[in-house]
């Protein structure tokens, strides 16, 4: 049977709506992608930022500022170089 | 009136010249100025933004970051999205730490901006707030604000190192730490509002490489507190501390402030005459040109020395001085009488190579080569001056640097801040070798000089308040009176103290300066010299410090400790506690524990848990203590515990 002018009308009409359908997937797809991405920037942003703000707590409640008056509250001191004891080391061949 | 034929013509010849025209305009458009065009219309729909390149991190040497790049952000908030505005307008005042007020206020225009710049922390709770726009924005951060502010200096305004208000390392090292901004075109609608699209990147952005510096964070820690609090009691105008490492050239803290708590980096930039610092290197003249014999002795004047031009006087006059007596009580006298055998190029040839009138060329933007002038400048006096350490202006980085020679058996070396740099693959790019600048004085005076400051702060030298117990130090104290204006201001004095850290295998050459002590003694003896003793004492008792531990037990001279049979160990094991009293306190008494048979580290423990001090004799596992085992001495005695090798167990 010989294809008539409708079918071949049909056929590109499908052909048509096929590729509109693989535009729109794909920049779907592709929206969805940049929208995780997006979201994900914005957690490693977040977390740098979580762990940036941990890191400046420890420091400051590790610094002497911080250390030294509570430790001196309790009664604590810095030694003296008397009371530093470098304990020799012995030879690496012998067990210790 | 036309034939009908006649005006069917015409209008036809109308049209095909209409036609004509739109065809040779549409040929126009589309291909004369078909390129404008094309442009104008991706302008309206598209446009280009840069991508920022995130700043590379300065790290000390151990990987503590101290500088870093971090997102922050600017807040925009178009008012007529909100959803719930009473709602929304109590969570952005929140979270932005903002009064209601303002941001009511905001909200009355058609679109609030809230510039900021608000972390990542403060935003997050917006970002799911309908109406909220947040626009990303790297910015600098510093951890610990001022750790090593006046060496690090900060970005300018524009984020660079480079711009206006840029300085210090930042600045320096801008190019190597700026990396490459990127580019990428996005969508925009009529309005120039993005689309939510995926951005079309042209050039990614490099991230700045990584530089990891010289400084140790905890030194740096324990000079810049040791300066603040110097500073303060002895209400200075301001003050200096180096440290560095004699081995590499590697600076581990450098400390400047003013007594109104400025920081600029003086340490580098600002110069003073450094007064007795500067006599050991007259005495190195003196050793290298073989100009004085060791048991060769000249008069002290009964403490007043008259020159030709002047007048040079000793504070505590000795009746005659050896060389090494002159150092070990600073006598001018005697320095001026031994340095009068130099002819002005040999004094001043030993000054040049030691590193003065020169920058060191350590990696710091504007740093001052100091003052010496050649010989062929100088006045009658000048030699005698030099000799006592004026009419010399010397950075306390540079004097750091020629101690450091001292230190490195006579090999100048060039100080570097920089330590590594790293890509931002973690790739290597450089790493800091010790750069020699040249050779000063051979080994054997470098020794003789080491054994010259080593006097210094023995008994009745004047640094003997800086004398540890179980470490010996090289230093030498300094006091000289201060320029101001560039006159001597009548009062006023700079203290001064170099040491050289333990003194027989030196790992640490400290310089430390205050600018006109005025409450108690100005004398470097009671005010620079305590100061470097309690920062040496601190840093032992760091576990983090650049300090070789291992070479450290191998040099502690405590009296009764017993020479090592193999000293090449490499288990150091700090005991900075215990937690004992003052001893000048009435201690109670407590039974010594037996340890025989322990390990050593484990017998260090229980000893110290009973609250006694302890001194260790050979290696290996206890064999018995002194006092022994079950004895009752008083909390805080020193136990030594005499240890064996363990015995070796045969199949």
């Amino acid at each position: 049977m010989a294809v008539r002018g409708r079918h071949w009308i049909a056929f590109w009409l499908v052909a048509l709506l096929a590729a509109l359908w693989m535009v729109i997937a794909r920049q779907t797809a592709a929206l969805n992608s940049a929208r995780a991405l997006n979201d994900l920037r914005e957690e490693r942003a977040s977390l740098e930022g979580r762990r940036a703000e941990q890191e400046r707590r420890v420091r400051t409640a590790q610094s002497r500022a911080v250390l030294l008056p509570r430790a001196q509250k309790q009664g604590l001191r810095l030694p003296a170089d008397t009371e530093i004891v470098l304990l020799p080391a012995p030879p690496s061949e012998r067990p210790f | 009136m036309a034939k009908p034929l006649v005006r069917l013509r015409v209008v036809e010849i109308g049209v095909g010249v209409a036609l004509l025209a739109l065809v040779l305009r549409a040929a126009q458009v589309q291909l004369v100025e078909g390129r404008r065009h094309a442009a104008a219309a991706r302008a309206q729909r598209t446009e280009e933004v840069v991508l920022d390149a995130r700043r590379g991190t300065l790290f000390d040497r151990h990987g503590t970051a101290i500088a870093l790049t971090q997102e922050t952000y600017h807040v925009g908030i178009a008012p007529n999205e909100l959803r719930d505005p009473a709602r929304d307008v109590a969570t952005i005042a929140r979270q932005l730490r903002l009064p209601q007020s303002d941001v009511q206020r905001g909200l009355r225009k058609r679109y609030a901006w809230f510039a900021g710049p608000f972390t990542a922390l403060e935003v997050q709770p917006l970002r799911t707030v309908r109406g909220v726009h947040l626009e990303p924005l790297l910015r600098r951060f510093y951890p610990s604000r001022e750790f090593a502010r006046a060496v690090i200096g900060r970005v300018g305004e524009d984020g660079r190192g480079g711009g206006s208000g840029g300085g210090g390392l930042e600045r320096l090292l801008d190019s190597l730490l700026a990396g490459t901004p990127g580019s990428a075109v996005v969508l925009k609608d009529r309005e120039g509002r993005e689309y939510v699209s995926p951005a079309r990147v042209i050039a990614a952005p490099v991230s700045g490489n990584d530089v990891i510096l010289t400084l140790d964070a905890e030194l740096q820690e324990i000079a810049q507190r040791a300066l603040d609090d110097a500073i303060d009691n002895m209400q200075a105008d301001g003050g200096d501390v180096v440290m560095l490492d004699p081995a590499t050239g590697e600076i581990l803290a450098v400390a400047s402030r003013r007594a109104d708590g400025s920081m600029r980096p003086s340490a580098f930039t600002e110069t003073f005459e450094p007064g007795s610092l500067a006599k050991i290197f007259a005495a190195a003249a003196l050793v290298a040109f073989e100009r004085v014999r060791p048991t060769e002795r000249v008069s002290g004047e009964g403490g007043r020395y008259r020159l030709p031009d002047r007048v040079v006087t000793d504070e505590h006059p000795l009746p005659s001085l050896t060389l090494a007596d002159a150092i070990r009580v600073s006598s001018n006298i005697a320095l001026v009488k031994f340095s009068a055998r130099l002819d002005p190029d040999e004094q001043y040839g030993v000054l040049r190579a030691f590193g003065f009138g020169a920058p060191t060329g350590v990696e710091f933007p504007a740093e001052s080569p100091g003052r010496l002038r050649p010989p062929r400048e100088w006045s009658r006096p000048s030699s005698a001056s030099l000799a006592i350490g004026y009419e010399l202006a010397v950075t306390p980085i540079q004097l750091a640097a020629a101690y450091g020679a001292i230190a490195n058996n006579g090999v100048l070396l060039q100080p570097t801040l920089i330590r590594e740099i790293r890509a931002p693959s973690g790739a290597v790019r450089y790493q800091h070798r010790p750069e020699p600048v040249r050779r000063v004085v051979t080994p054997d005076v470098a020794a003789q000089l080491r054994d010259l400051l080593r006097g210094v702060v023995e008994a009745g030298g004047t640094a003997e308040r800086a004398a540890l117990a179980n470490f010996q130090l090289a230093a030498k104290t300094g006091t000289a009176r201060r320029v101001v204006s560039g006159r001597y201001a009548a009062g006023q004095y700079t203290a001064s103290f170099a040491a050289l850290f333990p003194a027989g295998q030196p790992q640490l050459v400290v310089v430390m300066k205050i600018d006109n002590p005025q409450k108690g003694s100005y004398f470097a003896a009671q005010t620079a010299a305590p100061v470097t003793r309690s920062m040496l004492e601190q840093a032992l008792a760091a576990r983090t410090v650049a300090l070789d531990r291992a070479r450290l037990s191998n040099v502690a001279t405590t009296a009764d400790r017993a020479p090592l049979e193999e000293p090449d160990g490499v288990v150091p094991y700090v005991v900075p506690w215990p937690y004992v009293r003052d001893s000048g306190q009435a201690q109670p008494e407590r039974t010594v524990p037996n340890v025989t048979g322990r390990p050593l580290r484990e017998a260090a423990r229980t000893l110290h848990a009973r609250g006694f001090n302890v001194v260790v004799k050979g290696w290996g596992v206890i064999h018995h203590t002194w006092p022994a085992a079950g004895e009752r001495v008083a909390a805080g005695t020193t136990v030594t515990m005499f240890a064996e090798p363990p015995p070796v167990s045969r199949p």
